[in-house]
């Protein structure tokens, strides 16, 4: 794990242990009611201080806690536009399954990629330090996983590239540039730059 | 029909609602006073910084830090006393300085670094230096810190 990698989960996970103190409470301001409060927020006394989290500019957690649930939200990395489609894609999937991922919310809080809604609930019928080892690997394989797919996306771009030109190259005369960029793009120099 | 009166928030009129300045108590302080104080604060960091002194300088720039509404630039300007303090102590040397802090201290320090964490690269703001402080303070402190910082109404 890198090195500012590990503090910024640390400080995650001890902030996330200090939110998850959820009671069962009854709304205030509708009768028979008990709803997370955090979403409804008509009452102000029984939410707490929002507390962010950040690495740098584009990678942060915002932990808005209340006084029956708590809601996580998660601004993952993404460093072009390749990231950007493969991240908006990827939360995409986990979010329209969320009622299988039980504590995932079906959208996200403005400015972040992926939010999650803990209650009391949850953490009544779920141990409480497995839900915050979820949250804690969820946040570590997104990366992983964005990265990876990043890489396998462009090995594919280059092969299909690759077999197109090669096909051509046999029907037709080709440019000799293109040729050039082909030779360039065999040796692991691309004209996209991407590596 | 115009159905706009269904939106109107009723609970607002009503005679007992509970008032954003009601859940904490008042900083006794004019703003001006406030204001005042916290550059005279930020003069002797600066002198306690020059003669190597960081935990004093940290103990007198988190003791009566401002808070509430009216005194946004003295919070501005504690906040950077805060992080100019954070960012020139040397990482082997955090540990020592925040065992050494009042509880009362950690919290209000505790609450300096959630409010740098929110705000990544206004003046020279770093988050790797923040979440180095946090992982030392809540060693130090405890999760206890953290709840606090959370659930106390006087916003640094």
């Amino acid at each position: 794990m890198s090195n500012t990698l590990r503090p910024y989960l640390a400080a995650v996970r001890s902030t996330l242990t200090a939110a998850l103190t959820l009671e069962d409470f009854a709304s205030q301001v509708v009768e028979r009611h008990n709803k997370p409060e955090v979403e409804v927020g008509q009452s102000k006394e029984v939410l707490l201080n929002p507390l962010t989290i950040s690495r740098n500019e584009n990678e942060r957690v915002l932990i808005e806690p209340s006084i029956n649930s708590i809601r996580l939200s998660i601004k993952i990395k993404q460093a072009d536009e390749i990231e950007r489609v493969l991240c908006h894609k990827f939360t995409r999937f986990m979010m329209q399954r969320a009622e299988s991922f039980i504590v995932l919310r079906r959208k996200p809080v403005k400015g972040y990629d992926i939010s999650f809604l803990i209650t009391n609930n949850h953490t009544d019928t779920m141990l409480k330090h497995k839900i915050v080892d979820f949250i804690i690997q969820f946040m570590e394989e997104v990366d992983k996983e964005i990265s990876e797919m990043k890489l396998s996306l462009n090995a594919r771009a280059r092969v299909v590239a690759e077999s197109y030109l090669t096909t051509i190259r046999t029907h037709c005369l080709i440019p000799r540039f293109a040729v050039h960029l082909m030779n360039n793009e065999l040796h692991g120099e691309t004209w996209y730059g991407a590596g | 029909m115009d159905g706009s009166f269904r939106k109107i928030d009723i609970d607002q009129y009503d005679e007992d609602v509970l008032l954003e300045s009601e859940l904490y108590e008042p900083d006794s302080r004019d703003p001006a006073q406030v204001l005042s104080d916290a550059k005279q604060k930020a003069a002797t960091v600066r002198q306690s910084l020059a003669r190597g002194d960081t935990a004093g300088a940290l103990a007198a720039v988190l003791d009566g830090a401002p808070y509430g509404p009216n005194v946004e630039e003295a919070k501005n300007l504690n906040l950077q006393t805060v992080v100019s303090i954070l960012n020139s102590t040397k990482a082997t040397e955090i540990l020592n300085i925040v065992r050494v802090l009042s509880p009362d201290a950690q919290d209000t320090l505790m609450k300096y670094l959630y409010k740098g964490m929110a705000l990544p690269g206004w003046g020279d703001v770093s988050g790797s230096v923040l979440l180095g402080w946090h992982e030392k303070l809540t060693e130090a402190a405890g999760t206890g810190c953290i709840v606090r910082a959370m659930t106390d109404r006087r916003l640094v």
